[in-house]
């Protein structure tokens, strides 16, 4: 009986012993890892799950858990100092920024979205389309396909008399923030009306449907003949196979444009200059001959004074790999989202802001 | 027997009012956190449909007292509707296909597969209702809107709520089948208990009457089981209220738009406090995140409500 006692207390202390040891070796390796957490937006989400197996792979004391949740929980979070970087499509508005004087918003890529569109034989015509059009189909005045207004843009094309299904995002997502964008700087209606915002006030149109996630309204338009969407950039391998029509894009100058490789730099290069020194700007619809009118900055929120000068410096040295042209804004990581690079005189702004953080 | 001691009465006391204290903690944060949303909102917020988070990018008005963004407004009358809506219509569809399974399983099933087939119907009530929300993503919506609700349309077309365009799957009916799916099992399994608590004596007393199973099972069985059969319903009805990622998943997620036919795409509750809650949190002014806490108050009080009343009528099945 007391030979089992002291056994028990023997193999007790066993175990507290190991415990110890472990944890004094272990001690300092875990001491010297700084754990960092990114949260938010979908559409910024694959690219960070490209970044942070690279970076932490040469960078061993680091670990950085990515989550796709949305630009607001982002945002949210990221004030709150629960997540060190928020992935966010949307910049902070002007009261945000009263309310939070401290967060950072610091662009990392350039973003764009598409206009697709599931019409059963023009899906391969790209069909031309103007903001106040897919105004009037979002706000139940464009209801079928050979409307007039569709017509006068696309003569000669045998378009369907069959109703429009505009499709929009239900949950909130910096995607709709941009298409929201578009529609109210190219109709004056919809902005008086709706206005935009990462979610707005949906007119009521009886035939509209809301999707969740950019995944959800790949699916929607496949499961719903005549209907119309607008769906990330990072998502065109997936429109592309499921065979969507994509759409011309009247931007400011009056020209249709495609989303391609030229069209997007264009118009980065027509709004960068006027971007200001927090960076917080929209680059929807901007000016030029080519230019593409759905693009936009995607942005990592983080609040300048960090838990510790260590976590700060950890961040600063990401965020600058993130950023660098050899680091995580080369093609090899951008091209499989479709994001481009920052462009030299915006990288500048984004270092400068890099470094406010402490 | 003893009764037991002090310290350990207090102890066992202590953790029993965890469970009451965690309610009342519930219902107070809920309180809390939707006050100044239910003082801004009024009962605009049960009478119109009307969400909307205002300009988040003006800057902050007063309204009613409340620094709110311009336009913000919030009414969820086409949430409550759509709630209430999609669990009607999944009863009027679980109630009979459940009924049916119990007395099937409690009379006509062979005794010694009585066991396993009851045990299987347990087991589909265990099913997350993800896997349902899934299901009926991947599979229901394609199936059901090519070739279901067109015929429905066509056969049921003369009623103006079944009248085509029966559209693309998401929606009222679609988010109502799914719960109906979740609810039957918790309806067939109580019921086929009701069923069994049936005296012996009764039914020996019908059969030996010369009524066959049949009539033993309509005029005997069955009237006893009216007031079970309510309370379960209810039951059903309380946990279809509360579901909130099957319905999220083939709703259609309809935002201020009232079902104008079965297959209108809705919203519920539930669904809507997820589907929304990561907007919510960007607005600045913090009403958007006040309003959905009161629809979740809304909710649990509903809930508790449904809940109550349910447990109140199934608890009388034991007294028949």
């Amino acid at each position: 009986m007391t030979m089992r006692v002291a056994k028990r207390r023997i193999s007790k202390r066993g175990v507290v012993i190991a415990a110890a040891a472990m944890i004094a070796i272990a001690g300092p390796a875990f001491a010297a890892t700084t754990n960092l957490v990114e949260t938010g937006s979908s559409l910024l989400y694959p690219l960070f799950n490209l970044w942070v197996p690279a970076y932490t792979q040469s960078h061993p004391d680091v670990r950085i858990n990515t989550a796709s949740t949305g630009s607001g929980t982002g945002i949210a979070q990221s004030i709150e100092g629960i997540a060190q970087f928020g992935a966010s499509d949307a910049y902070l508005s002007d009261m945000q920024m009263k309310k939070n004087p401290g967060m950072l918003n610091i662009p990392v890529a350039i973003s764009s979205q598409m206009i697709n569109y599931n019409v059963p034989g023009l899906n391969d015509k790209n069909l031309k389309l103007d903001g106040p059009v897919i105004a009037g189909m979002y706000d139940g005045q464009v209801r079928y396909w050979d409307d007039a207004q569709i017509k006068a843009l696309n003569p000669g094309l045998p378009l369907p008399h069959k109703e429009i299904v505009p499709i929009h995002r239900a949950d909130g997502s910096g995607d709709t923030f941009m298409f929201s964008q578009f529609l109210s700087f190219s109709d004056k209606a919809w902005q008086t009306k709706t206005g935009y915002g990462t979610s707005v006030s949906w007119p009521s149109v009886p035939s509209a449907i809301g999707a969740t996630g950019n995944p959800g309204m790949v699916t929607a338009m496949k499961n719903s003949p005549y209907s119309i969407a607008y769906v990330g950039v990072s998502f065109k391998s997936e429109t592309d196979k499921a065979g969507f029509g994509e759409a011309l894009l009247k931007n400011r100058a009056g020209n249709f444009v495609k989303l391609d490789e030229k069209t997007v730099p264009a118009a980065a290069a027509a709004m960068v200059p006027k971007t200001p020194k927090d960076e917080r700007i929209s680059m929807i619809f901007a000016p030029g001959a080519n230019s593409y009118p759905i693009i936009n900055y995607e942005y990592v929120i983080v609040k300048n004074k960090q838990a510790s000068p260590e976590t700060a410096k950890v961040m600063r040295d990401f965020l600058t790999w993130a950023v660098s042209e050899k680091g995580g804004n080369s093609m090899s990581y951008l091209k499989q989202v479709n994001f481009l690079p920052l462009p030299a005189s915006a990288r500048a702004l984004t270092m400068k802001q890099i470094a406010e953080i402490q | 027997m003893r009764h037991a001691g002090g310290p350990f009465r207090i102890f066992v006391a202590l953790f029993a009012a965890v469970i009451p204290l965690s309610i009342g903690a519930l219902i107070a944060f809920l309180f809390y956190n939707a006050w100044p949303a239910i003082h801004f909102n009024g009962w605009r917020f049960l009478t119109e449909s009307s969400w909307n988070l205002g300009n988040q990018y003006g800057d902050a008005v007063t309204v009613r007292g409340a620094e709110v963004m311009p336009g913000a407004s919030f009414g969820i009358l086409f949430l409550i509707v759509g709630t209430l809506a999609s669990s009607l219509i999944a009863l009027l569809l679980a109630v009979p296909i459940g009924l049916g399974a119990a007395v099937f399983l409690a009379e006509a099933v062979p005794a010694r597969l009585r066991q396993p087939a009851s045990m299987l119907v347990e087991l589909l009530a265990s099913v997350p209702s993800v896997v349902f929300g899934l299901w009926g993503y991947v599979v229901l919506i394609p199936f059901a809107s090519k070739h279901v609700y067109p015929v429905l349309a066509k056969v049921l077309g003369f009623i103006p709520f079944f009248a085509p365009p029966t559209r693309d799957g998401y929606g009222l009916l679609t988010a109502s089948i799914v719960l109906a799916l979740m609810v039957v099992p918790l309806i067939t399994a109580n019921m086929r208990e009701a069923i069994m608590t049936t005296p012996r004596a009764l039914r020996e007393a019908g059969l030996a009457t010369g009524a066959t199973r049949f009539e033993v099972m309509r005029h005997i069985v069955l009237p006893r089981l009216r007031l079970p059969l309510v309370g379960v319903s209810t039951l059903a009805l309380g946990r279809a209220l509360g579901e909130t990622m099957a319905v999220l998943m083939v709703s259609g997620n309809a935002i201020n738009i009232l079902p104008h036919r079965i297959y209108s795409s809705i919203s519920t509750m539930a669904a809507f406090m997820v589907s929304q809650l990561d907007s919510a949190l960007q607005d600045p002014s913090g009403m958007a995140v006040n309003s959905i806490t009161e629809i979740g108050l809304i909710l649990l009080l509903i809930s508790m409500l449904v809940n109550g009343v349910a447990r109140l009528l199934v608890s009388r099945i034991s007294t028949l």
